[in-house]
């Protein structure tokens, strides 16, 4: 079990440096989504077009969620009562659909980029 | 529940698909003691994705923004490789049988990389088990009325039409012709792989290792991605409503490849040999 143990934190923590390679270490937009009941809050976000940011989505309900951004092929799994961070590049203006994929009827919204 | 059904369906069709292959493959180049190597990487796929599943709730902080994204592309590429490799085998024998008399390959050369079936059974699991797992394991935490209840129900029935699906498949399976029943599975997992290896590029953009351009184009009138048909599809053959410049060369490139790898010139005048030294 220790190897791929092993194997499995090597490539997360190589994952890790690969990410803080990406990622500027300027200041990023921070966006607040909250999991709540099966829905998201707010469900609808306004962000600015053409400037990357990061989804903060805090997961309060009792079963885990898979949240999804299709166009963006963006999916994470986030955990009953956990937080994950999400980075999403710069939009083009347009409307992005997200959705949680494990109760799909009910968690879903938009984020507008203007 | 009838939307949790299909919702497991569609997340262990694929590994009930290439469970019921491999399988097939055994018993068709009568290699059935190799069965076990298929349960057990299938039993250790479901008990990791278990383990994955649990484990995923004990994460914090960078491990869990990245460990999962991590472990998901990984499984994808090694996925890629091995339906790459086993396909090409398939390929192979289907050659080796076409004009002779013999309907079984040799055995013990075969045996040699059993193991590498067992891998794909392991792969083929747990690609999309973690996932299912979750889904499952949140089904019954919220399952507290008698709706709540049938969405479990309808999420376990999914799981369970799938494995009768990868039987179904087992037994279709034996009785084509064994040339035509490599030669079929050769083209299939070559999709697959390719559907795989675009998934994968387009999980490299989602994570912002590659960039995100406007989608190629847009069939979404014509087979949404987010259909049970289309969604099916997205897992077997990685069809995308629209796909990214990256997914579409990622997927032609592969093609391009493999069509070169199974079926070119290159290695049409020793199959034998070359299948005996890659083992």
């Amino acid at each position: 079990m220790s190897r791929p143990a092993g194997l499995i934190a090597g490539l997360v923590a190589g994952a890790g440096l690969l990410a803080g390679s990406t990622l500027p270490a300027a200041a990023q937009t921070e966006i607040v989504l909250t999991i709540e009941n099966n829905r998201f809050h707010p469900e609808e976000i306004t962000v600015k077009a053409a400037a990357p940011f990061m989804l903060v989505i805090s997961n309060r309900d009792k079963a885990p969620e898979e949240f999804e951004i299709q166009d963006l092929r963006i999916e994470k799994v986030i955990p009953a009562g956990k937080t994950v961070r999400v980075r999403v590049p710069a939009l083009k203006p347009g409307t992005y659909r997200f959705v949680g994929e494990y109760h799909e009827r009910t968690a879903k919204g938009s984020i507008l980029a203007e | 529940m009838g939307a949790t059904f299909v919702i497991t369906l569609r997340e262990a069709f694929e590994a009930a698909l290439i469970l019921g292959i491999v399988y097939t493959y055994l018993e068709r180049i009568g290699a059935r003691d190799g069965y076990r190597y298929v349960t057990l990487g299938g039993a250790l796929g479901l008990l990791v994705s278990v383990g994955m599943g649990v484990g995923v709730g004990f994460l914090s902080g960078p491990l869990l923004d990245w460990g999962p994204d991590v472990v998901g592309v990984t499984v994808i590429f090694v996925a890629v490789v091995l339906v790459t490799w086993h396909a090409w085998w398939m390929r192979q024998h289907a050659r080796a049988i076409r004009g002779q008399v013999q309907q079984r390959v040799d055995a013990a050369r075969a045996a040699r990389r059993l193991w590498v079936v067992g891998l794909i059974a392991f792969t083929g699991v747990f690609r999309e088990g973690a996932e299912t797992v979750l889904f499952l394991w949140g089904l019954t935490t919220q399952a507290t009325s008698t709706s709540g209840w049938m969405n479990v129900l309808g999420g376990v029935a999914g799981v369970a039409a799938a494995a009768v699906l990868g039987w179904a498949i087992f037994h279709g399976g034996k009785q084509l012709s064994l040339s035509r029943f490599f030669s079929a599975t050769t083209v299939f997992l070559m999709l697959l792989a390719a559907g795989l290896f675009s998934t994968g590029v387009g999980r490299f953009q989602g994570l912002g290792l590659l960039p995100m351009g406007a989608p190629l184009w847009d069939t979404s009138f014509l087979l949404s991605d987010q259909s049970v048909v289309g969604s099916f599809l997205t897992g077997l053959v990685g069809y995308r409503a629209r796909p990214s410049a990256w997914e579409v060369a990622a997927y032609a490139g592969y093609l391009l490849l493999a069509v070169r790898l199974f079926w070119g010139p290159a290695t049409g005048g020793r199959p034998q040999r070359s299948a005996v030294s890659a083992g």
